[in-house]
C-alpha cells in the first residue's frame, strides 16, 4: 500500500456525518412541510411530531455548521492567484486537457462551496429559529419564511452538486469522509501546494 | 338549501344595531367560554377576537358635518377567502381546509401549532387556544353541512348578517343597488361580503386586501424551484458524468 496522508481528522469526519445526516432529515421533513405530503404521517407518526423532529434536527445542524467554522473558514476566506486560475478554467471539469495550477488543501470550488454553505446554512438556521421561537410575529415570520425558503432552494442546487463532485466525479475522494486519509500520490496531483507545505 | 353551492354572508353595517346577539349565539353554538374583560366605555367588547371569540362587533364613530352622529357597527370574523393565505402557508395537510360550501374550516387534531397562518392571513383572524391550536370562525361548518344557517346569521334580528348561496346573495345585493360589494373579487372572492355605503376605510377595512407578496412569491416561484432545482442539479451532475466523465487519477495533470 502506498503512503497515506491525513486530509481530515476524526472530529472533522464525525462533524461532516452529523451535518450530512441532519441535513438529510431536514430536507425530507422540509419537503413534507413544503408540499403537505400526507404520506409522511406514516414515517413520522404525525406532522406535529415531524415538526418537533425538524426543529431539533435543526439545532443539531446548526451546531455542526458552527463547528465547521474551525475547520474551513479561515482557509476559505483566503483567495489566491491559483484560485483565480482554477475558477477561470472551471476546475478542469469541462476539459480533460486543462492544466491546473498547484492547489492548497482546498481549491477555489471547495472554498466557494463552503462560503455558500455557511451563508445559506446560517440563513436557514437563523430564520428557522425565528419561525420556531417567535410564532405569530407577522413581520419577522414573513421575512424568515422567505429567507428559509430561498436558502433551501439554493441548498437544493448546491448540495447534490457537492455530493456528485465528492463521489462520482472524483473517484477516491469519498474515502476522506470515511477514513480521513488519501494516498500521497493522489494528494500530490490535486493538492500539491498543501502536500509541499506539509513537507512530503 | 343546497349544500353544494358556495355559501356566503353579507354584512350590512347600516342595519346593525350593535346588540351583539351574534357574538352570544356564536359562543353558544360553538361552546366557547366567556372571557373577563374590562369596560372601556364603548360597546366594542371584548376589544379583539380571541380563541374563544370567533366574531365581534367593531364600533366606530364617524362624525361628519352633515351627520354629526354616525355610528357604525361592523361585524368582524374570518372572511373565508377563496384564495386563503392561511391555507396556502399552512404546512400541515388537512389542518386548514375548504368545505364544499367554500368555508375555510380547520381540524385542530391536525394543527401543528406553528402559527404560520397568522402571518399568511391578510385580515388578522386566526387565534390560538390554550393547547396552541388554531381557533377562528368556521362559519358554523357543522350547521351548514346540515343545511342550517350559521348561528350569527340565524340570531341576527335586523338582517345585518344575512346568509345564503353566494351567487344569489350577490345578485340580490346588486338588484338592491349595491354596484360592488366589499370582497366580491378580492382574494378570489371572499365568503364574508360587506354591503358598504362608503369607502371601506371608513369602516376600518383595507381597500385592497391581499396575501402578503412574499407568500405569493414563495408559492409561485420558490416552491416549484425546490424540486426543479434538486432535480436539475442531479440531472446536470449525471449529464456531466456522461459528457465529461470523472477525473480519473491517471488523467489529473
Amino acid at each position: 500500500m502506498s503512503d497515506m496522508v491525513r486530509k481530515a481528522n476524526a472530529f472533522e469526519i464525525l462533524n461532516h456525518w452529523v451535518m450530512a445526516i441532519s441535513f438529510f432529515i431536514l430536507t425530507i421533513t422540509g419537503f413534507a412541510f413544503l408540499f403537505k405530503l400526507e404520506q409522511m404521517n406514516a414515517v413520522f407518526g404525525s406532522f406535529h411530531q415531524m415538526r418537533t423532529i425538524h426543529n431539533w434536527t435543526g439545532v443539531v445542524f446548526s451546531a455542526s455548521l458552527f463547528f465547521s467554522l474551525f475547520s474551513y473558514l479561515i482557509e476559505a476566506l483566503i483567495f489566491t492567484g491559483e484560485d483565480a486560475v482554477w475558477l477561470i478554467k472551471a476546475g478542469g471539469y469541462f476539459s480533460k486537457k486543462m492544466k491546473l495550477p498547484a492547489q492548497g488543501r482546498l481549491n477555489a470550488g471547495q472554498k466557494g462551496y463552503y462560503l455558500l454553505l455557511l451563508l445559506t446554512g446560517g440563513a436557514i438556521a437563523a430564520s428557522g429559529f425565528v419561525i420556531w421561537l417567535m410564532p405569530g410575529v407577522k413581520k419577522w415570520i414573513l421575512i424568515s419564511h422567505l429567507a428559509h425558503n430561498i436558502s433551501f432552494d439554493l441548498l437544493m442546487l448546491a448540495v447534490p452538486s457537492h455530493i456528485y463532485l465528492a463521489t462520482l466525479a472524483n473517484p477516491g475522494t469519498f474515502r476522506i469522509m470515511v477514513y480521513g486519509t488519501v494516498p500521497l500520490e493522489w494528494a500530490r496531483k490535486r493538492h500539491a501546494r498543501w502536500v509541499q507545505k506539509m513537507g512530503f | 338549501m343546497s349544500t353544494t353551492k358556495r355559501k356566503s354572508l353579507i354584512i350590512s353595517p347600516e342595519l346593525c344595531i350593535g346588540c351583539r346577539g351574534c357574538q352570544t349565539a356564536c359562543k353558544e353554538w360553538n361552546q366557547l367560554s366567556a372571557t373577563k374583560t374590562t369596560n372601556k366605555g364603548t360597546i366594542e367588547n371584548p376589544p379583539d377576537l380571541t380563541p374563544n371569540l370567533f366574531n365581534r362587533i367593531r364600533y366606530l364613530e364617524v362624525p361628519s358635518e352633515t351627520n354629526p352622529v354616525r355610528w357604525l357597527f361592523v361585524s368582524q370574523r374570518c372572511m373565508h377567502c377563496d384564495d386563503a393565505g392561511c391555507m396556502k402557508i399552512c404546512p400541515a395537510p388537512g389542518a386548514i381546509y375548504k368545505t364544499k360550501e367554500g368555508i375555510v374550516a380547520y381540524d385542530k387534531e391536525k394543527c401543528i401549532g406553528c402559527k404560520l397562518c397568522v402571518a399568511g392571513c391578510p385580515f388578522n383572524i386566526p387565534r390560538y387556544d390554550e393547547k396552541n391550536k388554531i381557533s377562528k370562525c368556521h362559519l358554523c361548518s357543522d350547521r351548514v353541512a346540515e343545511g342550517l344557517v350559521p348561528a350569527c346569521a340565524k340570531t341576527c334580528p335586523t338582517g345585518a348578517i344575512s346568509y345564503g348561496d353566494r351567487d344569489d346573495m350577490l345578485a340580490k345585493a346588486h338588484a338592491a343597488g349595491y354596484q360592488k360589494l366589499y370582497g366580491q373579487a378580492d382574494l378570489g372572492g371572499l365568503g364574508t361580503l360587506y354591503a358598504f355605503k362608503d369607502a371601506p376605510k371608513v369602516y376600518g377595512m383595507d381597500e385592497n386586501p391581499a396575501i402578503p407578496e412574499s407568500v405569493v412569491f414563495w408559492h409561485k416561484v420558490l416552491k416549484p424551484l425546490a424540486y426543479w432545482g434538486l432535480g436539475g442539479a442531479v440531472a446536470a451532475s449525471l449529464l456531466h458524468y456522461v459528457a465529461f466523465g470523472p477525473k480519473k487519477d491517471e488523467e489529473v495533470k
